[in-house]
C-alpha cells in the first residue's frame, strides 16, 4: 500500500506535543496514514484521543506554542505535476497557498467558525481574493499582468500587491466590474450548495442564518477553489437532527460530482459505514486499527474497535455513538511506554505493559497495533507474557 | 436607516436630560451659598448686599430663583462669570474649544496607541512586547496625572526646553483666523508653518499627559479582547482559506476585539475631561479645567454651573457616537432595543 503512487496526502510517523504546565500532552503520537484521490477516509475515535489535532496538523494549523511538530510529516501530492510538499517543513507562502486552494476544512461550528461582523459575501469573497485574484480579474476584463495598480513594476510584485489591495480596489468602486466578478463567483459558489436565496446571503451577516445555512456556507467556502481534499471535522455535530442528514447529502453529493478526497471525522460508526471508504480507528493519540470501512466494521481486530462496535446496540435503528467501554482514557501527559489501551483490554498481558504495539500490515489492506499481532522474538520477550492471539471476533449488525 | 432613527429619538430626548441635570446642578450649586460674593466688594454694607441680593433676585425662593436662571439659560444668558470679568456665554466657546482640542488630541493619543499595542500585546502574548505593554499599562493607571505631568515638564520644559506651557504663542495665535477654534486646526487650514509648528509644540505634551491613562485601560481591554479573539474558531478558519497572517490578525482578530473595547473608550472620554482639570492647571492650558478651578475657588457659580452643563452635553454626546460605532463593529447590536 505504501509504495503505491496513487495517493493524495500521506501522513507519515506524525506526533503533535503540547507544552502545559501540568507537562507535554501528547496529543499525537507516531501517528500514519494515507488518503487516495476520491476516496473518503473517515477518523473515529473517543473524544480528546487526536482526532483535530490531527486534522489541524494538516493545514499545519496547530498553535505553536503551546503545541509543536514533535515529529513526522504531511505530505501533500500534487495531482497533476506529481509534485510533493510536505506541509509542517514547507515555507509558510507555500502553506497557505495550499490552504483553501488545495486543502479545505469544514468545522463542527458552523457558528464559531463565520466572522461575526463580516458580511457572508465578504468572507467567501476572501477566498476568491487569496487564490484566484488572476482569474478574477481576467474576468473582469483587465490584464492581471497590467492591473490597475502602478504600471512598470515586476509581475509577480504585482501579483502580490494585487492580492493584498483586492477588497480594498473593489471597495474604492476602482473597478466595478472587479465587484461583479467577485460577486458572480461567489454566488455560485453558493447557489451550488443549494442555497435558495444566494444574493440575499450573500450581503447577511453570520447571526442572521440558521445553522444549517452557516454550514452550507461554510462547505460552499472550503468547496470554492475546488480542492483536492475537504477535511470536515464531525461537521453535522453541532447542528439539530433533522438538518445532519440534509449536510451530510450535500458533502456526499459535492464529492461525486466533483471528486473531492475527504478526510471525515466523526463518533458516529452509522455514518462511517454510509459514507466512507476507509476507515481509521484512534485511540489516545495513536491510531489503532485501520482498513476498508465495511471490513473492519465487519471483522474488527483491535480489542478497542471491537469494544467499540459492541457496545453499539444491535436492535433498532443502525444509528450509533460510541458508547462507553469500561474504564477511562488513559492521561496523555507523559504517558508509559506501554499498549495504551491496557488499562481497558480484557487481553491484556505482561508484554502490553512494557510494549508500544506498532501498526502491522495484514492481508486485505488493514493494519492493527496490538501485540496479539506481534512476534514474541521479534519484541525480544518471554512467549508467556504475550497476550494470546485468539481469531478475531466477528461482528456483524 | 435604524441608525438615522436611533440617533433622531436620542437627540430628542437630549433637552429633557438637560433639564434635570440643570435641576440638580442648580439645587446643589445653590446649597453652598449665596453667589453675593461675586458682584460685591469687601467694604460694602450688610445693607448695600442686601440690596445687592434684591436686585438680582437672590432672596427669592430657590424654585423661583431656578426659573430665573433657566429664563437667562433659554435666552442664552449664562450669567456673569466673575473669574473673566466678562458674561459666561462671551468665554465659554474660546474655553470649551481649548478643553475640546486638548482632549481630542489626548483621546487620539490613548486610542491610537492604545489599540495598537494592545493588538500587539495580545497577539503576541506572553511575550516581550506583551510584558512591556503590560508593565506599561499598570504604569499608566496608577500614575497620577499631576505627577506625571510634572515629571515630563522638568525634563522637556525646564532642562530641555523642547515644549513650552500655555496653548499658544500669542502674537502668532493673532495672526491666523480662528473659524473653528480649534488652533491645530486652524493652523492646518491657513497653511502659516510657523502657526502650525506652534500648535503642535504646544499641545504634545498636556495631550500625552492626559492620554496616557486613559492609553493604559484600552490597552488592557484591547490585549484582552485580543487574546480572546485569537482563539476564536473563526480566527483559525480565516487561516484555513490561506489568508496571510496580518489579514488574519487585522481583518478578523482585531475587528471584532475592537467592539468591548469600545466601550471602554467612551467611558474613558468622561475620565480625560476629569483629568483635564488637572492637566490644564499644570501645563497653563487656558481651558474649561483651568477656568472651572479659578470659579470653584473664589466662588463664582455661574461659571460653575456652565461648565457642569457643558461637560455633561459633550460626555453624553461621545457616548452616543459609542452607541453607534459599537451597532457598527457589532452587526448584532440592535439600536435602543
Ligand atoms: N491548544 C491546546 N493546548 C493544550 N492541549 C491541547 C490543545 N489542543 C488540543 N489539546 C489536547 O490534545 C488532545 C487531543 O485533542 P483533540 O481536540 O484532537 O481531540 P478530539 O479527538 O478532536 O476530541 P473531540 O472528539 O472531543 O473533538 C486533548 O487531550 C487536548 O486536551
Ligand atoms: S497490545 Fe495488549 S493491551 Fe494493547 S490492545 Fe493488544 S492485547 Fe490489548
Ligand atoms: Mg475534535
Amino acid at each position: 500500500m505504501m509504495n503505491s503512487d496513487d495517493w493524495l496526502l500521506r501522513v507519515e510517523d506524525l506526533s503533535v506535543h503540547f507544552r502545559t504546565p501540568r507537562g507535554v500532552v501528547q496529543a499525537v503520537d507516531h501517528v500514519s496514514f494515507e488518503v487516495k484521490p476520491k476516496e473518503t477516509l473517515a477518523l473515529v475515535g473517543e473524544t480528546g484521543c487526536g482526532k483535530s489535532v490531527t486534522a489541524r496538523s494538516i493545514m499545519k494549523l496547530v498553535p505553536e506554542p503551546p503545541g509543536e511538530y514533535a515529529s513526522g510529516a504531511v505530505l501533500l501530492r500534487n495531482l497533476k505535476t506529481g509534485a510533493v510538499t510536505d506541509m509542517l517543513s514547507a515555507p509558510m507562502d507555500q502553506v497557505r497557498a495550499t490552504r483553501g486552494d488545495r486543502i479545505a476544512m469544514i468545522f463542527q461550528d458552523p457558528g464559531k467558525a463565520l466572522n461575526p461582523s463580516l458580511t457572508i459575501g465578504r468572507q467567501l469573497a476572501e477566498v476568491f481574493g487569496e487564490h484566484r485574484a488572476a482569474m478574477l480579474l481576467t474576468q473582469a476584463g483587465i490584464d492581471p499582468e497590467k492591473g490597475p495598480i502602478g504600471s512598470g513594476s515586476i509581475a509577480s510584485q504585482r501579483a502580490g500587491v494585487l492580492r493584498r489591495n483586492f477588497f480594498h480596489l473593489t471597495r474604492r468602486g476602482h473597478s466595478r466590474a472587479i465587484r461583479a466578478a467577485v460577486d458572480d463567483a461567489v454566488m455560485s459558489a453558493l447557489s451550488d450548495t443549494g442555497i435558495p436565496n444566494p444574493r440575499k446571503v450573500m450581503s447577511s451577516y453570520p447571526h442572521e442564518l440558521s445553522g444549517g445555512m452557516k454550514q452550507r456556507v461554510m462547505i460552499a467556502q472550503a468547496l470554492a477553489c475546488d480542492p483536492d481534499l475537504l477535511i470536515a471535522d464531525e461537521p453535522t455535530t453541532a447542528l439539530d437532527v433533522t438538518i445532519q442528514a440534509r449536510i451530510l447529502d450535500l458533502i456526499n453529493d459535492m464529492q461525486q460530482r466533483r471528486g473531492t478526497a475527504i478526510l471525515y471525522i466523526t463518533h458516529d460508526l452509522s455514518l462511517v459505514r454510509q459514507f466512507a471508504d476507509r476507515l481509521a480507528v484512534m485511540y489516545a493519540g495513536r491510531i489503532v486499527e485501520s482498513g476498508p470501512a465495511l471490513e473492519v466494521l465487519k471483522s474488527p481486530q483491535h480489542p478497542y474497535t471491537q469494544g467499540l462496535l459492541a457496545a453499539i446496540p444491535r436492535a433498532g435503528t443502525p444509528r450509533g455513538k460510541l458508547a462507553a467501554i469500561a474504564g477511562s482514557v488513559p492521561q496523555l501527559i507523559d504517558p508509559p511506554a506501554q499498549c495504551h489501551f491496557s488499562s481497558r483490554c480484557t487481553w491484556c498481558a505482561e508484554a502490553c505493559t512494557s510494549h508500544i504495539p506498532k501498526l502491522i500490515h495484514m492481508p486485505g489492506d488493514r493494519d492493527v497495533a496490538c501485540l496479539r499481532f506481534e512476534q514474541a522474538d521479534s519484541i525480544g520477550v518471554d512467549p508467556s507474557d504475550m497476550p494470546s492471539h485468539v481469531a478475531s471476533a466477528e461482528v456483524v449488525s | 436607516m435604524q441608525v438615522k432613527q436611533y440617533l433622531i429619538r436620542r437627540l430628542a430626548l437630549l433637552p429633557l436630560i438637560m433639564l434635570g441635570v440643570s435641576v440638580i446642578v442648580f439645587t446643589l450649586t445653590r446649597f453652598t451659598g449665596s453667589p453675593v460674593g461675586i458682584y460685591a466688594t469687601p467694604n460694602m454694607t450688610p445693607d448695600e448686599v442686601a440690596a445687592l441680593e434684591e436686585r438680582y433676585g437672590l432672596d427669592e425662593p430657590i424654585p423661583v430663583q431656578y426659573a430665573y436662571w433657566l429664563g437667562g439659560l433659554l435666552r442664552g444668558d449664562l450669567g456673569w462669570s466673575g473669574v473673566s470679568v466678562a458674561p459666561v456665554t462671551d468665554v465659554i466657546g474660546l474655553k470649551m474649544a481649548a478643553t475640546l482640542e486638548l482632549a481630542l488630541f489626548a483621546a487620539l493619543v490613548a486610542i491610537i496607541g492604545g489599540i495598537a499595542l494592545g493588538t500587539i500585546a495580545g497577539v503576541r502574548r506572553n511575550k516581550a512586547p506583551d510584558h512591556a505593554a503590560r508593565f506599561f499599562s499598570i504604569l499608566g493607571a496608577s500614575t497620577p496625572t499631576f505627577w506625571f505631568g510634572l515629571l515630563l515638564l522638568i525634563p522637556f520644559y525646564l532642562w530641555l526646553d523642547w515644549f513650552p506651557l500655555g496653548r499658544s504663542t500669542p502674537e502668532i495665535f493673532d495672526s491666523i483666523g480662528h473659524p473653528t477654534g480649534l488652533y491645530t486646526v486652524d493652523a492646518a487650514i491657513s497653511l502659516n508653518p510657523t502657526a502650525i509648528w506652534d500648535s503642535i509644540r504646544h499641545i504634545i505634551l498636556p495631550a500625552v499627559v492626559l492620554g496616557f491613562g486613559s492609553m493604559a485601560i484600552i490597552v488592557r481591554m484591547m490585549r484582552s479582547s485580543m487574546v480572546e479573539t485569537m482563539s476564536e474558531e473563526y480566527v483559525d478558519a480565516a487561516r484555513a482559506k490561506g489568508l496571510p497572517e496580518k489579514l488574519v490578525i487585522k481583518r478578523h482578530a482585531r475587528r471584532n476585539a475592537l467592539v468591548p473595547t469600545a466601550t471602554v473608550i467612551g467611558l474613558s472620554f468622561g475620565f480625560l475631561l476629569q483629568g483635564a482639570v488637572a492637566v490644564e492647571l499644570i501645563f497653563r492650558w487656558p481651558g474649561l479645567g483651568q477656568w472651572v478651578t479659578g470659579a470653584i475657588l473664589s466662588g463664582d457659580q455661574a461659571t460653575i454651573m456652565a461648565y457642569v452643563l457643558v461637560t455633561s452635553l459633550i460626555f453624553m454626546l461621545v457616548n452616543l457616537a459609542v452607541d453607534i460605532a459599537y451597532a457598527y463593529l457589532d452587526r448584532r447590536v440592535v439600536l435602543g432595543s
